[in-house]
């Protein structure tokens, strides 16, 4: 993928950002994991990257999906007779979704009597949503916490972002983000002066390495660290760096050690934190419920001492306030 | 910093004890060594000895429907009461001892039980404190006539009750404890100031008064004033005589103090620390033994300030005695309290039943709003995490909003290292809030403290009955859809056919939402009016025949009206009704409306005709059974529609509980603490409900969401608990039409405490919960037993918060490998 191309599925997402309407495929009360103290986390849809390990699936592409959930089916057919396009089969090992026909109407969603039937990605208002995040504001108060965009990729839907963020500093609502840091710079400009902290990925450090377990190269993503963590730095804001930790991928000695140089190199004491994040295995039923191969299914957890391994690199290269969380083995 | 790990020790903590003194080890063993011990505190029975004398009270068990079995059938004594009846001693009575009154006998019988039927135990040489045993089963010292007049209403009484509980209606009685005494008043005027009170108030009654139930009445009291002396007194003795044999010289000078604290107290004032605990325990185990019900509800206070005064003079500003030493008095007190677990220990399991909870209420609010946590409150916490896992006192921990950080530091760190939380927390403003709707004004509601679970009361002048009345508010809905009948094939005792209740109309009558809840609100009212009159025929009977004159000198108000506490009321006075099921019946009533009226999916005969099959009948009820469960709205998940129908539902049911006083003069008012109910008895009784819900099957506990529904977490839940109970004003005022306080418990997965950072969330959820949630909150924790549950039934463990960076943790629709991969990270001993 050319970086002319890149450039052009990211315009046309932007281009298409209504700044008064999101798609988001979650939103989680009581994170623990997103930033400091208890926050909200919304789930935003649409990702220009394809992570080989990605823990949200569902939230790659910009189009809503549907999946099905076979220990919920009471095996009524209701979902089958209600989609348009008849897309739904139902047979002896459960239903089956033919997805080149389905359009993720999710009709059969809100027909299914159960929960057997979901679909991820509903569209939200900034007046919904804002009223939906700000039911925890008395323990984002009291643990200095707030709202967190994730996803997929918020910043895919910057504009939307940027108002959304607006009206949250409005109503006393702290805000961080959590971002690959593929987007263009205009976009990061308006976010940020909303965004009262950053936690950026840095996955791959090797521009070759990252191409081929993510989809796309990652100059554009360590320039935007770059500036953005000088940016913060500047305002005051704490600004983290998280490296998912990956057997067989990120999970190497030279990649943190090569993120860790990179940090003291450019980020001069900008980087208030940084998160190891151990390989999550829970995403395989994800895949299997989209219908999609997964690379690292059947990939056992990394070791707690690899982990403790990974973060002594990077102590040693003279990176202060490493941490590594996640199951390990 | 390391995190969760599937090499780590198991991240279930189960507390243990630890750091306990010699002393307070030895005394918790010997607890535990139960049936075992040589020395144990179980039912001693005693009688008149007449051929007619009835040692078992069976009204206090009314709300106990486990044990309806042993009280027996239509005209029978049952089990119970004639085993007790066979071993009961015959106790010596005085001359002239059947011309008195029947409160009079009854003091007279208690003071010559508990001085010279009941041995005087020091419970060995660890022990600090006078009084061992005092579980009793006491004559009721009636005549013939009298007893009688006794079983005549008596077995009225039974056989309304059990037809009450056998409707599915839920249970009510006159039951005993759930009080805290004028322990303060003990602490700082004595029995003396008490006998006083009541010798002055029978002096200044009239001739014909005197003759009367008045003059019974407090002469009586008087005698029952000095039986706490007459028993430290011969404490005293005992004492003095194991102090000539004792093996060391500490153990005698430790005797010896004992002797003269009991030559001092609890007739005299407390002048020590020593004293106050010694004088609060000998007034303690003598409620339980005059009651006969050993320690329901009966609960301290609070402790932490009453003896406070005393604990800084001694502890810090004169050191007389040392913290450590302090700490082995508290340990004396706890292993007391647990012994009136022993009442039934031969029966197994240690004798513990659920009916127990002597409450400690700690820290909270002071006259001024000032947060009183002090070290008394940090030493009688330091004893509780010493030796948990225990059961007596239970710890209720009052927060408020600014609750001091090393409390909060504590209480979650006593979280972290158990299963569970060991106390109960309870929340100031929610609380106050609810004790303004009852008339208690602001200058005194700060002061209140907690019996039984978690129920909020007054000290020293208040004995409002806190689980006497629970009804199943479920039973509404059945009784909504079939016009104030059973639902046809309900195995209730009633006939078939029976009019239960009102005449609301046959809801398919009914066109409109508004007709459907305006006829629910009748029969959930009627629901309440028929717990009222099943209610107040207990309470007249007790009232008429079994006083309690010596727990009556010990709530304000008795003695100043000359009447027992069980015959009129005290300054406050209070009967609660625990409303059981709550959340299934709001999640009926939002089924109701959204399925027939809203989206006129079914008609109301499709929905009745599914509840008679139990949703088995037709495939087409299986799928009805589904949309009810999981598409309709639901209170708990933070739905500001679902939400509104709760708290409208709950204030309109509390409303109609202040329309009723007891024949004694008590004011009804309403609860929410469902017990065991929903989850055994009432659950049983209980048919089909709209909201998805087998017949049978669990009803929903207390205030919390129907079981499975709480998938948005513990921030949700409690800010629906918090609307519920009437959420805050325009201006941030508190709201809660719930004087009585509500229970709520929240399961969270350990994982939650697992370092300093999370632990910091932790405390800020519980300071967040001060401001958006309930009156109480008991905190488990998710253990291996319940994860194994998580497989078979994932849908009930929404609460098994998965937190992963990043990630979109969803746990309610996996698979089962994804289960136990989940549960593998949880628990290592699977």
């Amino acid at each position: 993928m050319t970086l002319a191309g890149l450039v052009k599925i990211i315009t046309d997402a932007s281009s298409s950002d209504d700044e008064d309407t999101a798609i988001v495929f979650e939103i989680q009360k009581l994170s623990t994991e997103d930033g400091p103290g208890i926050r909200t986390t919304v789930f935003f849809k649409s990702c220009p990257l394809e992570c080989a390990w990605c823990q949200n699936p569902e939230g790659i592409d910009r189009q809503p999906s549907i999946q099905w959930y076979k220990q919920k089916c009471i095996g009524c057919g209701t979902c089958v007779q209600s989609c348009p396009k008849g897309a739904l089969t139902l047979d002896a090992d459960g239903i089956h979704l033919d997805r080149p026909l389905c359009d993720a109407c999710g009709i059969c969603a809100d027909s299914c009597p159960g929960t057997a039937m979901k679909k991820f990605g509903t569209t939200w208002t900034l007046d919904a949503l804002l009223a939906e995040v700000a039911k925890d504001k008395a323990y984002y108060e009291t643990s200095g916490g707030g709202v967190t965009a994730s996803g997929g990729e918020p910043m895919m839907q910057a504009r939307f972002l940027a108002k959304f963020f607006a009206r949250c500093k409005a109503l006393g609502i702290s805000t961080a983000i959590e971002t690959c840091g593929l987007a263009p710079k205009p976009a990061f400009e308006a976010v940020l002066p909303n965004v009262d902290m950053v936690m950026y990925d840095i996955k791959e450090i090797d521009p070759e390495l990252h191409e081929q377990f993510t989809g796309v190269k990652n100059d554009l993503i360590l320039a935007n660290c770059t500036w953005i963590a000088s940016d913060l730095a500047s305002t005051g804001k704490p600004f983290w760096i998280r490296t998912p930790i990956i057997p067989g991928f990120t999970a190497t000695e030279e990649n943190i050690r090569g993120i860790a140089e990179f940090i003291i190199s450019n980020l001069n004491n900008q980087v208030e934190r940084w998160d190891l994040l151990a390989f999550n295995n829970l995403p395989a039923d994800k895949y299997e419920r989209m219908d999609k191969q997964w690379t690292l299914k059947g990939q056992s957890l990394i070791g707690k001492a690899d982990m403790e391994w990974f973060q002594s690199i990077a102590t040693s290269v003279g990176v202060t306030n490493v941490h590594w969380s996640g199951l390990t083995r | 910093m390391t995190c969760d790990s599937a090499t780590e020790s198991p991240r279930f903590k189960v507390a243990a004890p630890h750091d306990l003194s010699p002393r307070a080890k030895w005394l918790r063993d010997y607890y535990f060594m139960g049936n075992e011990r040589a020395w144990n505190n179980q039912y001693s029975p005693f009688t008149t000895g007449t051929p007619w004398d009835r040692v078992f009270g069976e009204g206090d068990y009314y709300i106990v429907p486990e044990i309806y079995f042993y009280i027996g059938t239509k005209k029978t004594r049952g089990p119970y009461a004639t085993s007790l009846e066979v071993m009961a001693q015959q106790v010596p009575l005085p001359e002239g001892f059947w011309s008195h009154s029947v409160p009079e006998r009854r003091s007279i019988f208690f003071q010559e039980v508990m001085i010279n039927q009941i041995p005087q135990e020091i419970i060995s040489d660890n022990d600090l404190l006078a009084g061992g045993r005092f579980n009793t089963q006491l004559s009721k010292c009636l005549d013939d006539k009298e007893e009688n007049a006794f079983e005549k209403q008596n077995l009225r009484n039974r056989q309304v009750v059990f037809k009450f509980h056998g409707d599915g209606f839920g249970n009510a009685g006159a039951t005993g404890g759930h009080l805290i005494a004028n322990y303060k008043g003990i602490v700082e005027n004595g029995f003396k100031s008490l006998h006083e009170k009541a010798k002055d108030a029978h002096d200044k009654l009239g001739p014909t008064e005197k003759k009367g139930s008045k003059g019974s009445e407090l002469r009586a009291m008087m005698l029952s004033a000095e039986t706490p002396a007459k028993l430290a007194s011969k404490y005293a003795e005992e004492c003095r005589r194991l102090a000539e044999v004792a093996e060391s010289t500490d153990r005698r000078m430790e005797l010896e103090q004992m002797a003269r604290n009991l030559d001092r107290v609890p007739w005299e004032p407390a002048t020590t620390f020593w004293e106050g605990l010694q004088a609060v325990w000998i007034a303690h185990m003598l409620i339980i033994a005059e009651e006969s019900y050993p320690g329901p509800g009966t609960s301290f206070g609070r402790i932490d300030q009453y003896l406070w005064p005393l604990y800084k003079k001694d502890v810090i500003d004169e050191q007389n005695i040392t913290r450590e030493f302090a700490k082995d008095l508290i340990s004396s007190f706890i292993f007391h309290c647990n012994t009136a677990y022993d009442a039934q220990i031969k029966i197994g399991n240690q004798g513990i039943t659920s009916g127990f909870g002597q409450l400690i209420t700690l820290s909270g609010i002071g006259q001024d709003g000032e947060d009183v946590t002090n070290d008394l409150t940090y030493a009688i916490l330091e004893c509780f995490d010493e030796w948990n896992p225990i059961l007596e006192p239970k710890p209720n921990i009052r927060l408020h909003r600014n609750s001091p950080d090393r409390l909060l530091d504590m209480i979650v760190s006593m979280i972290s290292r158990s299963q569970g939380a060991p106390f109960i927390l309870n929340f100031d403003e929610r609380s106050i809030a609810g004790m303004l709707v009852e008339g208690i004004t602001s200058s005194d509601a700060w002061d209140y403290a907690c019996v039984g679970c978690l129920e909020n009361t007054m000290q020293g002048d208040d004995r409002s009955g806190t689980v006497n009345c629970n009804p199943n508010l479920a039973k509404s809905i059945e009784l909504t859809l079939w016009n104030g009948k059973n639902m046809p094939g309900n195995k209730g005792i009633s006939k078939p056919g029976t009019q239960l209740g009102p005449r609301t109309g046959d809801p398919a009558s009914f066109t409109t939402w508004e007709q459907f809840y305006d006829a629910w609100k009748t029969q959930v009212g009627f629901v309440i009016k028929n717990t009222v009159d099943v209610y107040n025929l207990t309470e007249a009977t007790r009232a008429k025949f079994l006083p309690t004159p010596y727990v009556s000198i010990l709530v304000d108000g008795c003695i100043e009206a000359g009447h027992d506490v069980r015959a009129g009321p005290p300054r406050h006075a209070f009967v609660t009704i625990e409303g059981v099921g709550f959340a299934t019946t709001v999640d009926s009533l939002l089924a109701i409306k959204k399925f027939v009226y809203d989206d006129k999916k079914f008609t109301i005969d499709e929905i009745k005709a599914a509840l008679q099959a139990d949703f088995k009948g037709t495939k087409e009820q299986a799928v009805m059974q589904a949309l009810l469960k999981n598409k309709a709205p639901k209170y708990g998940v933070d739905d500001p529609t679902a939400d509104a129908l709760a708290r409208d539902a709950m204030a309109f049911w509390a409303s109609e509980t202040w329309k009723y006083k007891t024949p004694t003069g008590y004011q009804f008012r309403p609860g929410m603490l469902s017990w065991n109910y929903w989850a055994g008895e009432d659950a049983g009784l209980t048919v089909a409900t709209p909201n998805g819900r087998n017949a049978g099957t669990f009803l929903s506990n207390a205030i919390c969401p129907t079981n499975g529904v709480d998938t948005n977490g513990p921030t949700s839940v409690a800010n629906s608990v918090g609307t519920a109970l009437g959420g805050k004003t325009s201006d941030g005022e508190y709201c809660s039409v719930l004087p009585n306080g509500a229970s709520h418990t929240i399961t969270f997965n350990p994982s939650i405490l697992r370092d300093e950072e999370h632990r910091e969330k932790f405390k800020a959820y519980l300071r967040g919960y001060i401001e958006n949630g309930g009156s109480a909150l008991q905190i488990n924790m998710l253990d291996a037993a319940m994860l194994k549950d998580a497989q078979d039934h994932p849908e009930n463990y929404g609460t098994l918060l998965v937190r992963v960076t990043g990630y979109n943790a969803y746990f309610t629709a996996i698979g089962k490998e994804l289960q136990d991969e989940i549960i593998a990270r949880e628990s290592h001993t699977m």
